[in-house]
C-alpha cells in the first residue's frame, strides 16, 4: 500500500512535468494550428541551457529557469520560420515533415555540440523527504517533488493570467480562434502565431529544465520519448485546451507509474501510449467538450 | 523528351523487363562484398519505403509508424525460422500477414481519427510493438536481440552471401511494383487516391472510405511485414533498437525526398539516402545533420519530392492552389491595411 500511494505521488510530480509540456504544446498547436515534432529536441535545448547556467554561477534556480524559457524562446523563432511561416495554407504533413528535419538536425547539432555522454544535474534542491503519517499508513514526500508540482502550478496559472489580462495574450486567442477573422480585427497574425509557438517552446524549455532536476542527469538525446508523450498529453486535451492539455498530462503520469507497479519500469510507455490510443477510441476529441480551437 | 515518353509508353512492359534482366546481372559484373550489401540495403529500403509510399502517397493518410510493421515482419521470421524450422518462403508471407492483422488493428482506431490523430496512433503503435519486442524476453530475447536466423535455402543451395539476398531483395522488389502498379490501377486504386484528393467528395460518390483506408493499411503493412521477413536472415541478428522510430523517420524521409504519390519516387529516395549515409560515413554524426538539411531543403523546394508532380495535391495541390492564391491576395491586404 505504501509502495502504492508513493508510486501514486510519483505519478503526480511526473504528471505535473507532463502537463507544462502539455501546456506549452497546446499552446503551440492552438495558435499555430500545426503540429510539431520538434518539441522532445526544445525541452532538450531547455535543459542544457540550464545545466551551463548552473554549470557557470552555480545552483540558482530561478536564473536557470530563465535561461532555459529564454534558449527555447530562441529556438522557437528558428523553428517557426523554418516550419510554419511558408506553410500556412499548405497541406499539412509539408510542415509535420519540416519539424521532423529540424528536431533530427537539433539532436544531432546536440550531440556534436554537448557531447553524446549523459551529463549529471545533482544537487539543484536539498535532499531532504518530509514523511506524513496518515493512520497506520507512512507517506514520504522529497522536497524536490514538492517544489516542481508548485513550480508547475505558479507557470499554468501565469500563463493563464497572460492569456486573459494581457492584450498580447488575447491576441493570441484569437488567432487561435480564427486567423481570418483576427486579420480584419487589425491583428499582425504572423507576429503573434511566432509569439505563441515561442512561449510554447519556451514553456517546453521549462519542462526540459524539469525533467532535468527530477531525473538528476541532461543528454543529448533525452527529448525522443517526451515529444510523443507531450503530444499524448495535449491529444488526451483535445489539442489545443490548455486546461484539459494539464489534465491529460496528470492522467497520462498517473497511469504510467501506476501500470509500472503492477509490471515492469520498461512497460512505462506501453501505458502511456496504450491509455492514448484507448481514448482515442472511445472519445476521439479527448477529455474536452467540444473539437475546435480554444485555449 | 516526349519521343522517349511515347516509346515508354509504347513498348513499356517490354523495357521493365529487359531492366529487370539487367539488374540480375548486376552481382555477375560487380564482384566487392560491401558493394553488393549497399545494393541490397538499397533494394530492401525502396520496397520498404514503397509500402509506406502506398499508404502515405496514395490515400493521403499520414502513418508514421512503418517501422512496428517492419519490426513484426522481421520478428515473425526470425522466431518462426529459429524456433520451429519453419521455411524462409513460407515465412515470407506468414510475416506479411502477421503484420497486415496489426495493420488491421491500427486502422480500426484511426478509422474515426483523421490527420494528426491518426499519426499520433501510428506513432504509438510502433513504440508499443518496439516496447514489446524489447521486454518480452521469453518469445523475442529482449535487449540481446535474436541472433544466428538461419538462411534460407533454395533447392538445397544455404542462401548466405549477399550477391543471393540481391536476388531475393529484387524479386521481392519487382514483385512489389508489379502487384502495386496493378492496385493502384484497380478500383481499389482508384478509391485510395480518390479518398486522398478530397474526403467528402469520395464519401459522397458512394466510396466507402473506412473500408478502402482500412485495406490500405493493410497493404501498406503485408509489404512491410515481408520486406522485414527477408531482413532478419539477411543482417542474421536483430534487436529492438533497429526499429525505433528513427527507422521509421528514416523511410518516411525517403519517399519525401524521393515523392510520395509515385511509384519511382521511393526508389530514387532509397538510392540517394544510402548513398548519401555510406559514403558521408566519414563526417559522422555530421552527415545527418546534412541529411536533416536535405529534408527541410527538399520541403521548402519541392514538399511533392524529386519526381511528384508539380500540380499533385501533395504538393499543395490544383484545387488548394487557386484557394491559396486567393488567400495569399487577401492576407497581404490584411498585413498592408495593419500596417
Amino acid at each position: 500500500m505504501e509502495y502504492f500511494i508513493a508510486q501514486l505521488i510519483n505519478g503526480l510530480c511526473q504528471g505535473a512535468i507532463y502537463a507544462l509540456m502539455a501546456i506549452g504544446y497546446s499552446v503551440i498547436v492552438g495558435v499555430v494550428g500545426m503540429v510539431t515534432f520538434t518539441y522532445g529536441e526544445i525541452m532538450m535545448i531547455g535543459a542544457f541551457a540550464a545545466y551551463y547556467t548552473f554549470q557557470a554561477i552555480g545552483n540558482n534556480l530561478p536564473v536557470a529557469i530563465l535561461a532555459a524559457f529564454s534558449a527555447s524562446f530562441l529556438v522557437g523563432i528558428v523553428v517557426y520560420k523554418l516550419c510554419y511561416e511558408r506553410f500556412f495554407n499548405a497541406p499539412r504533413h509539408i510542415s509535420l515533415l519540416c519539424t521532423i528535419g529540424i528536431s533530427m538536425l537539433i539532436k544531432n547539432l546536440a550531440q556534436i555540440f554537448f557531447g553524446p555522454d549523459t551529463k549529471p544535474v545533482l544537487n539543484i534542491i536539498d535532499n531532504k523527504t518530509f514523511t506524513a503519517h496518515i493512520g497506520s499508513i507512512s507517506v514520504d514526500i522529497k522536497l524536490l517533488q514538492i517544489i516542481v508540482i508548485c513550480l508547475v502550478i505558479v507557470f499554468a496559472l501565469a500563463l493563464t493570467m497572460f492569456f486573459n489580462k494581457t492584450k498580447a495574450g488575447i491576441a493570441l486567442r484569437a488567432v487561435s480562434q480564427s486567423k481570418e477573422a483576427s486579420y480584419m480585427m487589425g491583428i499582425n497574425v504572423k507576429r503573434t502565431a511566432m509569439l505563441g509557438n515561442c512561449i510554447g517552446c519556451g514553456f517546453g524549455g521549462i519542462a526540459g529544465i524539469l525533467l532535468s532536476i527530477y531525473y538528476y542527469s541532461v543528454s543529448a538525446t533525452m527529448g525522443g520519448s517526451y515529444s510523443i508523450k507531450a503530444f499524448s498529453s495535449s491529444v488526451l486535451g483535445g489539442l489545443v485546451d490548455i486546461r484539459f492539455s494539464a489534465l491529460g498530462g496528470l492522467c497520462i503520469g498517473v497511469i504510467e507509474n501506476l501500470g509500472i507497479t503492477i509490471s515492469s519500469a520498461t512497460f512505462r510507455d506501453v501505458f502511456a501510449f496504450g491509455f492514448l490510443i484507448l481514448v482515442l477510441i472511445v472519445r476521439p476529441q479527448g477529455f474536452a467538450k467540444k473539437k475546435g480551437a480554444r485555449v | 523528351m516526349d519521343a522517349v515518353k511515347t516509346f515508354y509508353n509504347k513498348h513499356k512492359a517490354l523495357i521493365l523487363l529487359a531492366l529487370f534482366v539487367l539488374m540480375c546481372f548486376v552481382p555477375v559484373i560487380i564482384k566487392k562484398t560491401v558493394l553488393i550489401r549497399y545494393i541490397c540495403n538499397v533494394l530492401m529500403y525502396a520496397t520498404l519505403a514503397g509500402s509506406l509510399n502506398a499508404i502515405n502517397g496514395y490515400s493521403g493518410q499520414t502513418c508514421l509508424g512503418q517501422a512496428g510493421f517492419f519490426c513484426i515482419g522481421a520478428y515473425t521470421c526470425a522466431i518462426l525460422s529459429k524456433n520451429f524450422g519453419v521455411s524462409f518462403w513460407l515465412l515470407l508471407p506468414l510475416a506479411g500477414i502477421m503484420a497486415m492483422l496489426v495493420g488491421l488493428l491500427v486502422s480500426l482506431p484511426t478509422l474515426r481519427l483523421s490527420g494528426i490523430y491518426l499519426s499520433i496512433v501510428t506513432l504509438g503503435f510502433s513504440e508499443i510493438i518496439r516496447i514489446i519486442a524489447q521486454t518480452w524476453n521469453s518469445v523475442t530475447g529482449g535487449s540481446l536481440g535474436i541472433k544466428e536466423i538461419p538462411y534460407p535455402e533454395f533447392f538445397g543451395l544455404q542462401m548466405f552471401r549477399p550477391k543471393y539476398y540481391y536476388y531475393i531483395f529484387l524479386v521481392i522488389g519487382a514483385l512489389f511494383l508489379f502487384v502495386t502498379d496493378r492496385v493502384l490501377k484497380s478500383r481499389v486504386g482508384r478509391a485510395w487516391m480518390s479518398i486522398r484528393e478530397d474526403q467528402i467528395a469520395a464519401k459522397s460518390l458512394g466510396v466507402e472510405t473506412s473500408f478502402y483506408k482500412s485495406l490500405n493499411f493493410m497493404y501498406g503493412a503485408f509489404w512491410a511485414g515481408v520486406i522485414g521477413a527477408a531482413y532478419a536472415p539477411f543482417v542474421n541478428y536483430i534487436e529492438a533498437s533497429q526499429f525505433t522510430t528513427n527507422t521509421g523517420f528514416n523511410v518516411l524521409a525517403m519517399i519525401v525526398i524521393g515523392g510520395q504519390g509515385t511509384l519511382i519516387g521511393p526508389i530514387l529516395g532509397s538510392t540517394l539516402v544510402t548513398i548519401l549515409t555510406e559514403s558521408l560515413r566519414f563526417l559522422e554524426n555530421w552527415r545527418y545533420v546534412i541529411y536533416a538539411l536535405i529534408i527541410i531543403a527538399m520541403m521548402w523546394i519541392r514538399p511533392q519530392g524529386l519526381v511528384g508532380a508539380s500540380d499533385s495535391i501533395l504538393a499543395g495541390g490544383t484545387i488548394r492552389r487557386k484557394e491559396n492564391g486567393k488567400k495569399k491576395e487577401s492576407r497581404k491586404e490584411g498585413d498592408a491595411h495593419h500596417e
